[in-house]
C-alpha cells in the first residue's frame, strides 16, 4: 500500500501543477483591455460604415431623381418646340 | 495511520485541483484571446477597407449629381430662352398655380348656397387662368395640364353658381312682398321662417330686413334649415324689435 502512495503522489502532484500553470496562462487585465479597446474601436468603424451607406442611398435617390427631372425637361422642350413650330 | 493521513492530503489536494480548474474554465484563455484579438482586428482591416470603398463610391455618385444638377440647370434654361420667360416668370407661375390649385380644392368643398358667397372671386379665378392658359408658360406640358384641369375644375364652380335661384322684388300694393312673404311662397322655401335665409343672402342689398325694395333681384340661397349665423341674426333682429323703436 504504501508503496503504491508515492507514485500516486506524484502523480497528482504533477496533475495538480499543471491545471494551477495552465490556469495562471489566461490573458492579463492588460491584454483584455486591448481587445475591449479594439472591439470598440470596430463598432465605430461599423457605425461609421452604416452612415456612409445610408448617405450612398440618398444621394442614389437625389441622382435618380434628378435624372427624371432632367427627362421631363428634354420632354418639355420637345413639346415646345412643336407648339411653337406648329404656330 | 501514515497511509489513512496521506490518503486525506490527496484527497483535500484533488479537491483544490478541481476547484481551480473550474475557476480557470470561467476566464477567458490565452487562446481564446488571441484567436478573439486576431478576429477583431481582421474585422477592423475589413472595415476600413469597406468604408474606403464607400467614400470612393460617394464621390462618384456626388460628382454624377453635381453634373446632373448642371445638366438640368442647362436644359431648362434652354427651356426658358425658347419661351422667352425668365425662371423668376417660371416660379411666379407655378406659386399662382398652388395657390389656385389649393384654394379650388376649398371651393369644391363648400355647397352651392355657401359659394354664392364666393362668386367673384371664382370670376376673378376664372379671368386669371383664361391669362395663364394664354401665357407662353403654359405651353410646358406640366403646367398647361395643370391649368387645364383648373379650368374645367372652375367651370364646374361657375355651373354650380348659375344655378342659383332669383327672385325679383314685386311691389307691397300689387304683391304684398317682404322676405316673410317671399319665404313662405310655395316655389321659394314654402316656409316664412326661413326669411333670415334670403336677408342674410342678400346682405350686400338688405340692410335693414323690413325694407325691400321692388325691383330688386334678391338671391334664394339653397338649403331646408337656417344656418347658425342665419339664426343668431334673426335672433338679434327679433330683440331688437322686442326693444322697440326708443332703443333703436
Amino acid at each position: 500500500m504504501v508503496k503504491l502512495l508515492k507514485p500516486l503522489l506524484a502523480a497528482a502532484l504533477l496533475c495538480g501543477g499543471m491545471m494551477l500553470s495552465s490556469c495562471s496562462s489566461g490573458p492579463s487585465e492588460e491584454e483584455l483591455s486591448k481587445l475591449a479597446e479594439l472591439k470598440k474601436q470596430a463598432d465605430q468603424l461599423q457605425s461609421e460604415v452604416e452612415n456612409k451607406k445610408a448617405d450612398i442611398g440618398a444621394l442614389t435617390k437625389q441622382i435618380a431623381e434628378r435624372n427624371s427631372k432632367l427627362q421631363q425637361c428634354q420632354s418639355d422642350q420637345e413639346a415646345v418646340k412643336k407648339a411653337l413650330g406648329g404656330k | 495511520m501514515k497511509t489513512t493521513a496521506m490518503i486525506l492530503i490527496l484527497t483535500a489536494f484533488a479537491l483544490l485541483v478541481g476547484a481551480a480548474s473550474s475557476i480557470a474554465q470561467e476566464k477567458m484563455g490565452r487562446d481564446e484571446w488571441q484567436s478573439e484579438m486576431r478576429n477583431a482586428s481582421n474585422r477592423i482591416t475589413s472595415l476600413h477597407k469597406e468604408g474606403r470603398d464607400l467614400d470612393s463610391q460617394k464621390i462618384v455618385l456626388q460628382s454624377q449629381l453635381t453634373k446632373l444638377d448642371a445638366d438640368v440647370k442647362t436644359c431648362e434654361d434652354a427651356l426658358y430662352a425658347m419661351l422667352g420667360v425668365t425662371r423668376a416668370d417660371v416660379q411666379a407661375f407655378d406659386k399662382d398655380l398652388n395657390d389656385m390649385e389649393k384654394r379650388v380644392g376649398e371651393l369644391q368643398r363648400m355647397t352651392d348656397a355657401e359659394l354664392v358667397g364666393y362668386k367673384d372671386e371664382i370670376n376673378r379665378m376664372n379671368e386669371r387662368l383664361k391669362e395663364m392658359a394664354a401665357s407662353k408658360i403654359a405651353l410646358i406640358p406640366r403646367y398647361g395640364d395643370r391649368v387645364h384641369s383648373l379650368q374645367d375644375k372652375v367651370a364646374a364652380l361657375m355651373k354650380s353658381l348659375s344655378k342659383e335661384k332669383t327672385y325679383t322684388v314685386g311691389t307691397w300694393s300689387r304683391d304684398r312682398d317682404c322676405l316673410w312673404n317671399i319665404a313662405r311662397k310655395k316655389d321659394i322655401y314654402d316656409n316664412a321662417w326661413m326669411w333670415p335665409k334670403i336677408w342674410q343672402g342678400n346682405r350686400d342689398l338688405i340692410k335693414d330686413p323690413d325694407i325691400i325694395k321692388p325691383h330688386w333681384v334678391l338671391k334664394i340661397p339653397e338649403g331646408k334649415e337656417l344656418s347658425r349665423d342665419e339664426k343668431s341674426a334673426a335672433n338679434r333682429y327679433y330683440r331688437k324689435k322686442a326693444t322697440g323703436p326708443a332703443s333703436q
